[in-house]
């Protein structure tokens, strides 16, 4: 019976944290909507923040997506050349790379190298009194540390989404035309006929949503961590995990509701 | 004058501070002493707002900063200037920027003016010329002058102090000593430090305040405390392990 | 080194992105831009299935437009269409949905007009609508096809597999370009006749339309009322009358209803509800096996058939150009064309100073018509009718799965003359050709019997459109 209370009891309190931790980041973010439209806006702060989200990340996101673009062409061509379309290759990955791989993708690789970095860099000035040092200095640390940060991810990710479409065809082209010799010109006039812009610009918007999620779950987690050093390294796996989370499950209701 | 009234303030069921009452004096420093995780930082942080009592009052030249929003309590903490353990430079900043951070928010005055203060202060605490490092480049004791460069950059009237010797080697320790102290006399600051070093409590106290248990047991000057008959005081000063506080 | 400034670099980043963001927009919405400013016209489509919003609208395959949306209208599929400002659309153009290949998507093709119509403008409509073609019909057609070809791919394998079947073909093909030879003379020679024949046909198709005009008057005057029938029609009297017959048959209707008189009874018994109900459904066991008979008439076939008979005695040789039709299969018709060297025979009476003689002429140029009916009970075919313009019979007895035909004939009966008989043997070699050799004309006492060889090329009407480009000539 004790049991059985004890476990509702952890229930309870474990519901009762994750709405707790829903609630305060919402209230997070209202502060930063607060914020980022209150006068002046840290512009210096937000390009070193997408110099760091963007171009920093340029490197990574040009790998992922073309590797990803030259899988996809491998495999569909092994589906595709049973029906002798081999052509199709050319638009099934331009269709998957714009509409969902190029999004998720990048937003994944953003995650893990700036969502985390974001979380220890947070994690870490709360750590050392910095966000403390915001405060006692009369200046709101969301608007100097998260504000930055969110805004640059939410314009940076809907630009590296675009270099990693265009690397991913490229990579699809350079492993279906050169290499399994698909015919170039019906390679790409597939690509023209099927992909449209709404494709394209459904993608943008998507990870646009993206970098708001990784942002904030880099900056929520790192911002409100507890527990010294240990809690830092806590907070960027945490940080991780809850924006990877969130992307794919946003990812399945933004495309429900898109296309 | 700051006053703490009846400040109570727990963490889940650590009850850190129980009906704290402690009057700090103007123009003084006023040396905050207790076990490590005892509450002096704590305190410290609800002198200054970071930290909010669950009940009392923490009241600041007559306002109760405790029932202040954020934007008024910017106002108050403007006549703070607070040392933190670290020193809590900002990494992304140079030390320069870092001096020049509170300027820069509330000054205004132009760039070159602002180069001209945060020259100064870097001068006054022993750092002159190192505008251009990066608070990484700097020695734990570089990084609490810098700090406390920071902390003076707007003349504030009272500047807090937490830990401020706690890490470095004695001759470092010293020499903060000396500039807690040559701050507080050129500027006629009103100090609140915490500290655990006995040594530093006796050279930069007027006043010392010991903690133990969340209330204030003891209060005097330091002359006062040596010849208190406190016996956990005497214990805390004396640093034996006979006695009524009790490593667990 | 240079350092680039971080603003520098994200700039550069941002305007590099947005550079491919502009490409690729380019190059995937390439009308985009033209299409803006274009006009929309609509058309109405049985069914659009798998036609989508912004599927291509072509011409020749060139992309002139987009589909801009798709609506329901009265059970019809709306399809509006924005059409690129310089293309212009004549009002008599088509339009079809059309799909890239198999598996690709639907787009819709317009098939130009006239040169020189009006222009369809914003909002206008296309009228004619080409019904889509359906995949599974496409599909369902071209596995009937493969079966025929490869039928007859399968019998020409077996017939022209070695060599001696290689040497009949040849020997074949060398007595068809004799053939067509014939042909070709006989053809030419009959020229003359062909064109009178068109002249007439085309004199009596003017005398049909003098009929119908007749017709149309007819109609009209009953329409005003005029002549018999029209008054019929149009009389007041008569349509009283017409209207209390009418009313009278009601009441004996109700009258039955109501189960009274002899019929009312008999209708209104449950007896004779039963007794209806078994005569129902020994109808419907009729109307099963009127149904089985209608459903044989998918044997109907049709064969068109070429013979040439060369005739040793005479030297000439027979042309043969038959159409059989034969709805089921023990019956047919036959209706055929033949050119005799020797021409049409016609007798004419002529009274010269009260003396009434026979004159019988030979028109040489004339055509002789076949025109048969058949009927066939197992092997033996029995017909009859129309041979070479006279009257006669035929028997036919097959052999050997239908491939061996021996055939007698007995026509032209002339009290004056024995009559013309002819017997013959007609082997099928090859799917579509066959050898005949017989005796022709046998107890003439004219002189005219002669041995004869034939050839013979037939098809069947279906066969005829694939077999042309398909018949593998062996070297």
């Amino acid at each position: 019976m004790k049991r059985a209370l004890l476990f509702f009891d952890n229930l309870g309190s474990s519901v009762m944290r994750t709405v707790e931790e829903a609630g305060s980041v919402l209230l997070m973010f209202i502060d930063v909507l607060k914020w980022m439209v209150k006068p002046p806006l840290k512009l210096d702060l937000i390009i070193k923040q997408m110099e760091f989200v963007g171009v920093k990340s340029l490197f990574v996101v040009v790998l992922t997506g073309t590797f990803t673009g030259m899988v996809m062409a491998l495999q569909g061509y092994y589906g595709f050349r049973m029906f002798n379309a081999e052509s199709m290759v050319g638009s099934t990955v331009a269709l998957g790379i714009t509409r969902e791989l190029g999004p998720v993708l990048t937003a994944i690789m953003v995650t893990a190298r700036a969502g985390s970095a974001m979380a220890a860099e947070l994690g870490t000035m709360r750590v050392t009194e910095q966000i403390d040092a915001y405060y006692v200095m009369s200046a709101n640390p969301v608007k100097y540390l998260i504000v930055p940060r969110i805004v640059a991810a939410v314009l940076m990710l809907p630009l590296l989404t675009i270099v990693a479409d265009f690397v991913g065809i490229l990579g699809g082209y350079f492993v279906g035309v050169p290499i399994l010799h698909i015919n170039a010109g019906a390679f790409m006039k597939n690509i023209v006929t099927i992909v449209s812009l709404d494709d394209i610009y459904n993608g943008l918007i998507k990870s646009a949503f993206f970098g708001l999620i990784l942002s904030v779950a880099g900056c929520y987690k790192g911002f409100t961590m507890t527990g010294g050093a240990e809690g830092v390294g806590k907070a960027t796996t945490e940080a991780v995990v809850l924006a990877s989370v969130s992307i794919l499950v946003c990812d399945y209701f933004l495309t429900a509701i898109m296309f | 004058m700051i006053r703490l009234v009846n400040v109570n303030k727990k963490f889940g069921r650590n009850h850190v501070l129980r009906d704290l009452n402690l009057e700090i004096e103007d123009g003084k420093t006023t040396v905050i002493i207790g076990r490590s995780g005892g509450g002096k930082s704590v305190l410290l942080k609800h002198i200054i707002g970071l930290v909010k009592p669950d009940s009392g009052q923490v009241i600041v030249d007559g306002v109760d900063i405790a029932t202040l929003d954020e934007e008024d309590l910017n106002e108050v903490r403007k006549k703070f200037g607070m040392l933190f353990q670290g020193g809590a430079l900002f990494d992304s900043m140079t030390v320069g920027e870092n001096v020049a951070f509170p300027l820069r928010e509330h000054a205004k005055k132009n760039e070159h003016e602002i180069e001209d203060i945060v020259a100064e202060r870097l001068l006054a605490v022993g750092l002159p010329g190192l505008e251009h490092l990066m608070p990484s480049e700097l020695s734990g004791g570089m990084k609490k002058r810098a700090g406390l460069a920071r902390a003076i950059a707007l003349h504030p009237e009272i500047v807090l102090f937490d830990e401020p010797t706690t890490g470095l080697d004695p001759v470092m320790a010293e020499a903060i000593n000396q500039l807690i102290i040559e701050t507080q006399e050129r500027f006629n600051l009103t100090c609140v430090a915490t500290s655990h070093d006995m040594h530093s409590i006796f050279t930069i106290g007027h006043k010392v305040a010991m903690i133990y248990d969340g209330r204030i047991i003891e209060y005097g000057t330091p002359g006062e405390m040596k010849a208190s008959a406190n016996p956990v005081l005497q214990q805390f000063i004396s640093g034996s392990l006979e006695g009524p506080i009790h490593i667990v | 080194m240079v350092s680039i400034s971080t603003q520098a670099k994200v700039g550069l980043f941002v305007l590099a992105a947005l550079i491919l963001l502009a490409y690729m927009s380019f190059r995937v919405g390439q009308y985009g831009f033209g299409l803006k400013n274009g006009y929309l016209i609509s058309a109405e489509f049985e069914n659009a299935t798998g036609l989508e919003r912004d599927a291509s609208v072509r011409i020749a395959g060139v992309e002139v437009g987009r589909v801009e949306n798709i609506t329901l209208t009265d059970g019809k599929a709306r399809v509006s269409m924005r059409i690129l400002p310089s293309v212009k659309l004549a009002d008599d153009v088509k339009v079809m949905v059309r799909a890239y290949g198999i598996l690709g998507d639907k787009f819709i093709e317009i098939i130009p007009g006239t040169k020189g119509r009006p222009t369809l403008e914003e909002g206008g409509e296309i009228t004619r609508v080409e019904k889509q073609i359906d995949i599974d019909q496409l599909v369902r057609n071209l596995t009937n096809i493969a079966d025929d070809v490869l039928a007859v791919t399968a019998s020409l394998r077996k017939v022209l597999g070695g060599e001696e079947g290689a040497a009949n073909l040849e020997g074949i093909l060398t007595n068809t370009r004799e053939l067509t030879a014939n042909l070709n003379r006989v053809v030419k020679e009959n020229d003359e006749d062909l064109k009178t024949m068109m002249t007439h046909l085309a004199q009596a198709s003017k005398d049909l339309e003098k009929t119908f005009i007749a017709l149309r008057q007819i109609s009209e005057e009953i329409n005003r009322g005029e002549g018999t029938m029209g008054q019929l029609v149009k009389k007041r009297e008569i349509y009283d009358n017409l209207n209390e017959t009418l009313a009278s048959l009601r009441e004996i209707t109700d009258k039955i209803n109501a189960g009274k008189g002899t019929i009312g009874r008999l209708i209104n018994d449950e007896k004779t509800v039963d007794a209806l109900d078994t005569s129902l459904a020994s109808l419907d066991k009729s109307m099963e096996g009127l149904n089985k008979y209608l459903l044989k008439t998918e044997e109907f076939r049709t064969f068109l058939s070429y013979r040439g008979e060369y005739l040793f005695d005479s030297q000439n040789s027979k042309g043969y150009f038959e159409v059989k039709i034969r709805p089921k299969e023990d019956k047919f018709y036959i209706v055929g064309l033949v050119a005799d060297p020797r021409g049409k025979r016609s007798i004419s009476e002529r009274t010269v100073d009260g003396v009434t003689s026979h004159i019988e002429e030979w028109d040489k140029n004339k055509l002789l018509f076949n025109a048969e009916i058949g009927k066939r009970f197992r092997n033996l075919v029995l017909r009859g009718g129309l041979l070479e313009s006279t009257g006669g019979i035929g028997l036919d007895y097959f052999a050997l799965n239908d491939n061996l035909r021996l055939s007698f004939e007995a026509f032209d009966f002339d009290p004056d003359r024995r009559p013309h008989l002819k017997v013959f043997a007609d082997y099928e070699l090859l799917k579509h050709v066959s050898m005949t050799a017989g005796y022709d004309n046998f107890i003439s006492d004219e002189g005219n019997e002669s041995p004869f060889v034939g050839v013979s090329i037939f098809f069947e009407d279906d066969d005829f459109k694939y077999l042309i480009g398909n018949t593998p000539i062996p070297k």
